[in-house]
């Protein structure tokens, strides 16, 4: 088999399962679980054989034309080089253990065959993004990841939450796609093609502003997808939805498809433009944790983590760019430490965020949903392989020396930052000892002291679906950190192009890394308490809470702007659309119609006889005409 | 020659033609439009076009007027009332007005120059016709036949006995 | 006196005027349908004379002859239709005539 094959069937595998399962097990929840499973199962394994035996590590492409309008060609086709080798693996690894985690965390939900249909799309949609080789194509799967993650977070639907986060995400999402389709189009008419090895080849870093603004609009796109601010008030409400998706879609791939989107296009990105991602991805980085503190929700908690690491990887595309821009050779190859520096950062956050999500899930699943970590504590007793996990998981984010993998890929987040851009560096810094406080807030509250309710009291270890991916996850965000360990075939960006510091600048970050997130963890513990039952920030220190729970009123902002100004340019549009089209246009030609029809009823008789006579007329009439009778008549 | 079998065939199409807009039985009307019929095949055949004048044998001959003779048995209606005057004079009127203008306008002084014939007329070929419909008007030629099937499954449609409607007035 | 194409013309003509003074002065539904198509076999014969007429041999002009074709075709249609509606009246009303159908309209 060649490799488009195998990438074909990599893509539609999943879409295959889906249509089976919206065929033949909407009702059938074994069936649409054996079949999603199959489906992810399959997906892995023909990656896994791709890495190992079919390809040989250069760049790849295959497209055939899919339609032609006028001078536009639209193609599918398959792009598969380090980058999309690297993302596909995520992808398929990640979403083959939350396959399997879902099947036991979803045993008692009426709904699964629509729960496993909506997974199999979403890896179809996904696998898309990450297979295109042309900005429209990558734009519909780019949709079609929208849709999903809509059907999913929206999959309890009896509940208003739910409807209305999904809502909110679709909406939200919506906006930034906006800018990303007005961004190809322009793309396509500087360029004349959307296919990115095309692209690659006709792109020059010449600083002029069309450019910069295509590169800064195509950054809308990312910004919904990815939830930058001021784009990010989507995704903290998206946990209404099922764990398992909170996992998959809303911490490891989906959301990071922003960041991959970035790594694709880098040639379109000039330095104006990656100056101003990277501070919007520090910003979002630096918001986001202090929005943590403000959540009592453990989920809320994960995902505003997850905002702030996703902030962490833009602002590592946007750095490590500049970073090659000025200390490579400056143009070409040396634009891959952006790609190194957040991709690397990408692979080990979807290792240990989906674990942290699966984690706060199994927790979810054994306190019969209860989903406030003050009412948790003590879980460590009840539940000790998921507790290890956890902690597995929080020194990974708070990227403890050595055993964390947040320790590696942050680091060279940080030492980019530091040769670029010293404000960024400080604060990502700060960033960084604020992740492990928070992070260290949650786990002491949740997993250790003493019980603090009924739920909590009788919480029980999860089946083994559950635990098993915990404890591959756990050891893959351990050893993710390491780049030696990535095969060969896969870890070209890990191993070549994540920018590394050297000399004083590799013990400057060390200590940082260490002091961070060691004071940031102990700090947790000092400041919060074993299994308190209350938080002691709200308690003590009320503005600092209030502060962070406030969000910075960003939903209050835009409920406002939607209230005052949109809503009544809604209400004058259509009052315009009442009068002029609708009555005017609309109403106006149906009068003229009526009244000439109530003439013309009149001519209808309802016997033929009639009838035939008006056809002799006319008859008469076309025969003067041919015959010349009329003319005098019909040229005055 | 050629122009007394014009006559002949001219005359074998328009008499009983005559008859059919006269008679007043179904049967008779019928049996008149098959000679009609045959006289106008053989105009075209004076025409040189003998693909289309078989056609209008099989087609209009064959199948149409047995169509019309299968229904009349079916149906059996009685001979028609006479017209009343006014509307037979009318009637002679509005065709007498007809055929002066369609004199008028084939012989008339604004009329013509007239096409004149060449000498050899290839498009008699049956083989041309083919050439024709599979190339040039393939898409009609489909349409075409959909629109027969169309009007079979019209026909079964309302001819088909109606229960809701037939059963109580039967 | 050679036949021209203006006597062909003159035959369609004839041929079609007497079938409008059949569907003038007919009332019986079947009389009338044959009525039609004798106009409908009327124009068939002009278009082929125009056809015939105007071909040489250089350019054979199919066009009149295959649309002479599609209208046979048509025609089949039609009177297939048409006496399936004459069935589906007689079923209805017991009757072929003109005079007594005033159920056309509404």
């Amino acid at each position: 088999m060649d490799l488009g094959t195998v990438l074909s069937m990599i893509l539609l595998a999943p879409l295959l399962a889906a249509g089976l399962i919206w065929m033949f097990a909407r009702q059938r929840a074994v069936l649409a679980m054996t079949l999603s499973l199959a489906a992810a199962a399959t997906i892995l394994g023909l990656s896994l054989w791709l890495y190992f035996q079919l390809w040989d590590g250069t760049a790849y492409e295959v497209s055939m034309e899919w339609m032609r309008l006028g001078p536009l060609q639209l193609s599918v086709g398959f792009l598969l080089n380090d980058l999309s080798a690297l993302m596909l693996f995520v992808v398929g690894f990640v979403g083959f253990w939350i396959h399997l985690f879902s099947v036991g965390y979803m045993n008692d939900d009426p709904a699964r065959g629509r729960f496993f249909g909506g997974l199999s799309i979403f890896m179809f949609s996904m696998l898309g993004i990450v297979l295109a080789d042309n900005l429209f194509m990558m734009f519909i799967f780019w949709e079609l990841v929208g849709f999903s993650s809509y059907m999913l977070i929206g999959h309890y639907i009896t509940t208003d939450e739910a409807a209305q986060a999904s809502k909110k995400a679709f909406i939200v999402n919506r906006v930034g796609d906006f800018g990303f389709l007005i961004g190809i189009i322009m793309v396509y008419w500087t360029f004349g093609t959307v296919s990115l090895g095309g692209l690659q080849e006709l792109a020059h870093h010449s600083p002029d502003s069309v450019t910069t603004a295509m590169g800064l609009l195509l950054f809308c796109g990312v910004l919904g997808k990815s939830a930058q601010m001021p784009l990010h008030v989507w995704l903290p409400d998206a946990m209404a939805g099922p764990t398992p998706i909170s996992a998959l879609i809303h911490a490891a791939t989906m959301v990071a498809a922003g960041v991959y989107f970035l790594g694709r296009t880098f040639f379109l990105f000039t330095g104006e433009a990656l100056h101003i991602i990277s501070w919007v991805g520090v910003v979002t980085a630096l918001c986001a944790a202090i929005w943590a503190f403000g959540q009592r929700d453990i989920k809320k908690i994960l995902a505003y983590s997850t905002l702030s690491q996703l902030g962490y990887m833009v602002a590592g595309f946007g750095m490590g760019s500049l970073y090659g821009l000025h200390h490579g050779d400056g143009h070409g190859a040396a634009l891959y430490y952006g790609i190194g520096a957040s991709m690397f950062h990408l692979t080990t956050h979807a290792f240990f965020k989906a674990l942290l999500f699966l984690g706060s899930g199994s927790v979810i699943h054994a306190c019969h949903h209860e989903q406030d970590i003050f009412e948790m504590g003590g879980l460590y007793k009840k539940m000790p392989l998921t507790t290890l996990t956890f902690a597995a998981g929080v020194i990974a984010i708070a990227g403890v020396p050595f055993i964390g993998a947040a320790f590696f890929s942050k680091d060279a987040i940080l030492y980019v930052a530091k040769m670029t851009n010293f404000p960024a560096f400080l604060i990502l810094t700060g960033t960084a000892l604020l992740t492990a406080l928070y992070m260290g807030r949650l786990f002491v509250i949740a997993f250790l002291g003493k019980p603090n309710s009924k739920s909590a009291e009788h919480a029980h270890e999860s089946p083994w679906t559950i635990v098993l991916p915990l404890v591959v996850l756990a050891v893959c965000s351990v050893a993710g950190g390491y780049a030696g360990l990535y095969p060969e075939r896969l870890g070209v960006l890990v191993q070549n192009w994540v920018p590394l510091a050297h000399g004083s600048d590799h013990t400057l970050m060390l200590v940082i890394s260490a002091v961070a997130s060691v004071v940031g963890l102990g700090l947790a513990g000092l400041v919060y308490g074993f299994g308190s039952k209350t938080d002691r920030v709200e308690d003590k220190a009320p503005p600092v809470y209030a502060f962070a729970k406030s969000k910075f009123y960003f939903d209050e902002i835009y409920n406002a702007y939607v209230a005052k100004v949109q809503d009544r340019l809604a209400d004058f549009v259509s009052f315009l659309d009442t009068l002029f089209i609708s009555g005017l246009l609309v109403k106006g030609t149906a009068a003229v119609a009526g009244l000439f029809g109530i003439g013309a009823r009149r001519v209808h008789t309802g016997s033929v006889a009639a009838y035939v006579w008006w056809f002799f007329f006319g008859l008469l009439l076309f025969g003067a005409f041919a015959g010349g009778f009329l003319d005098g008549i019909l040229q005055k | 020659m050629k122009e007394i079998l014009f006559h002949f065939f001219a005359a074998l199409t328009l008499l009983p033609a005559f008859f059919v807009a006269t008679s007043r039985k179904p049967v008779n009307a019928a049996m008149n439009m098959l000679v009609s019929f045959v006289g106008l095949s053989a105009l075209f055949v004076l025409l040189e076009t003998y693909f289309l004048a078989i056609l209008q044998v099989l087609v209009y001959a064959g199948a149409i007027i047995v169509l019309f003779l299968f229904i009349i048995m079916l149906i059996d209606p009685h001979k028609s009332p006479a017209p009343s005057l006014l509307r037979f004079l009318a009637s002679i009127a509005a065709f007498a007005l007809m055929v002066l203008t369609g004199y008028f306008l084939v012989y008339g002084p604004e009329a013509g120059p007239y096409a004149q014939l060449a000498a050899e007329a290839p498009a008699s070929l049956s083989r041309s016709f083919g050439v024709a419909l599979f190339t040039r008007y393939m898409l009609p030629f489909q349409i075409t036949g959909f629109m027969l099937l169309i009007a079979m499954i019209g026909v079964i449609v309302v001819s088909r006995k109606d229960p809701a409607t037939d059963g109580g007035e039967a | 006196m050679s036949i021209g194409l203006e006597d062909y013309l003159f035959v369609s003509i004839l041929l079609f005027a007497i079938g409008f003074l059949g569907v003038l002065l007919r009332k019986n539904t079947l009389i009338v349908f044959m009525c039609l198509e004798l106009m409908l076999s009327a124009s068939i014969l002009a278009l082929i004379a125009f056809s015939r007429y105007n071909s040489t041999a250089a350019n054979p002009l199919m066009e009149g002859n295959v649309f002479v074709l599609f209208i046979i075709a048509i025609a089949a249609c039609e009177v297939a239709v048409g006496l399936a509606i004459i069935v589906a009246l007689w079923r209805r009303i017991q009757t072929v005539e003109l005079g007594e159908i005033k159920e056309l309209k509404h």
